[in-house]
């Protein structure tokens, strides 16, 4: 487990390197309150796997695919869906064991068909401007 | 002349729809789940369900025979291609390709955004060329140079939350239910701007509501440790101050982007369209700026075939076709 304290936008490019340096799997589950920086955190992780694509919120879309420099990779957000089913529905399963980087916010909703192989993210409010990233 | 029957589809997300047009006239336009909403008594289900395997045929039945044609007076299908959800998409596109081949009619693949804005050519007044529309809703936020049915340019664009998701996630904040737009904008008529939040400092025609997302979280954090009720007391003020803040901030750029183009005609398009503040501020800059403005019909605002119809229209006199072998595309090139 490390933690990060991010204060600044500049920090979190270091942090996103660090936790990439040490990824093992491709899952990365992102938690914390709306407006923590869930989709922030995202678009530094995808920018530093070499995307140099928009990263915007996946909320609406539900899945958001970009391309880096060697392989695709999927940008999840299920805060708008209901239930398992749906999340089936949309064939959540093809992307989760697709070998490609899936950045999950909101994940708990599929936590009974989640890979133990994965990484949790978990971002934490300090201050206006402060935040607590724990990595497992 | 020869007459053009079109039929159209889209399903690059929540919705199964599907149209006919006639002439570039919408005979038809038929949306699944808004009518299964109706039996609900009007309540849309968030994220509504993803059948769209069970309410392709049934919806397409439906849109032909509300038209008064018959099935092989079809003369060519329109569908979406993307961007969207590739689950969503495939339904629709393989529908369509099935359906091309099987008639040996023509298959056009539409853009999902670029159909927002030419729902504006579903009625009457056009907006003449060039114009510039402000596409807005729950997955985009986009300010873009129309030159022509075909040729359109992205001048700015989110670069992380859309602008409806600002309503909805500020509304969740607050514990109204989602979606949330309706309801600020209900609530907002009765309340007064009081309240100010973070304006993104973005100085070129990008948008960004995440920050703004943020602050309103701080400010509700702050006046709640003050006064456990706040929220309760303030409702109507406090959405109306957010619902103020997300509007003047889309009217801010689509001024910047009317000053820095010369264009005065001014579109705006997707669900938050329907927003009363936008539609009142969009009118009111009309008056104050000499500009010329247009919003098309509420159902052409949502997602909906008719303006994958009337997009596909254009590419049929164009004889713009698509052959078989295109895939759905999550993301798609303007």
């Amino acid at each position: 487990m490390k933690e990060f304290i991010v204060a600044e936008n500049e920090d979190l490019q270091s942090v996103s390197q660090q936790i990439l340096e040490a990824k093992k799997h491709t899952l990365f589950l992102l938690r914390g309150d709306l407006g923590a920086g869930k989709t922030t955190l995202s678009k530094s992780l995808i920018a530093c796997l070499g995307s140099t694509d928009n990263v915007t919120s996946p909320t609406f879309s539900i899945i958001n695919e970009y391309t880096g420099s060697e392989h695709k990779m999927y940008h999840i957000d299920l805060y708008r869906l209901n239930t398992i089913e749906e999340a089936l529905d949309i064939g959540i399963e093809d992307y989760l064991h697709s070998g490609n980087n899936c950045f999950i916010e909101w994940p708990d909703l599929i936590k009974p068909i989640l890979p133990n192989e994965h990484h949790n993210l978990e971002i934490h409010i300090l201050d206006d401007n402060k935040r607590k990233i724990i990595f497992e | 002349m020869k007459t053009n029957i079109l039929l159209a589809i889209e399903s690059s997300c929540d919705d199964t729809s599907a149209a006919i047009i006639i002439d570039g006239v919408v005979k038809s336009n038929i949306t699944a789940t808004q009518d299964v909403h109706k039996a609900y008594g009007g309540v849309i289900p968030e994220a509504a369900s993803r059948n769209h395997e069970i309410n392709i045929i049934p919806v397409v039945s439906k849109a032909i025979k509300e038209a008064g044609i018959s099935k092989n007076d079809i003369q060519a299908i329109g569908v979406t291609r993307g961007p969207g959800l590739l689950g969503s998409l495939i339904v629709g596109l393989s529908f369509a390709k099935g359906f091309a081949l099987a008639n040996n009619i023509p298959l056009i693949e539409v853009h999902h955004m670029k159909a927002h804005i030419l729902a504006h050519f579903a009625e009457k007044p056009y907006p003449p060329f060039p114009f510039l529309c402000l596409t807005v809703s729950g997955g985009h936020t986009q300010i873009v140079k129309i030159d022509d049915y075909h040729d359109m340019e992205i001048l700015g664009q989110t670069i992380d939350d859309a602008a409806g998701e600002a309503f909805d996630k500020s509304g969740k904040m607050m514990g109204l239910d989602y979606p949330a737009g309706p309801i600020i904008d209900k609530l907002a008529q009765k309340g007064k701007p009081i309240y100010q939040f973070g304006i993104p400092k973005i100085a070129n025609l990008d948008f960004s509501f995440s920050g703004l997302k943020t602050s309103i979280r701080y400010f509700l954090r702050d006046h709640l440790k003050e006064d456990p009720k706040f929220i309760e007391k303030e409702k109507e003020n406090i959405c109306c101050s957010i619902q103020t803040s997300i509007v003047n901030i889309l009217m801010a750029k689509i001024k910047k982007a009317a000053d820095e183009t010369g264009i005065s005609h001014i579109a705006i398009a997707g669900g938050v369209s329907a927003n009363s503040f936008l539609r009142s501020e969009l009118k009111r800059y009309g008056t104050e700026y000499g500009w010329n403005t247009y919003i098309p019909k509420f159902e052409y605002c949502t997602d909906n075939a008719a303006m994958i119809g009337i997009s596909a229209y254009y590419k049929l006199l164009a004889k713009d076709f698509s052959n078989q072998e295109i895939t759905p595309a999550a993301r798609l090139e303007f």
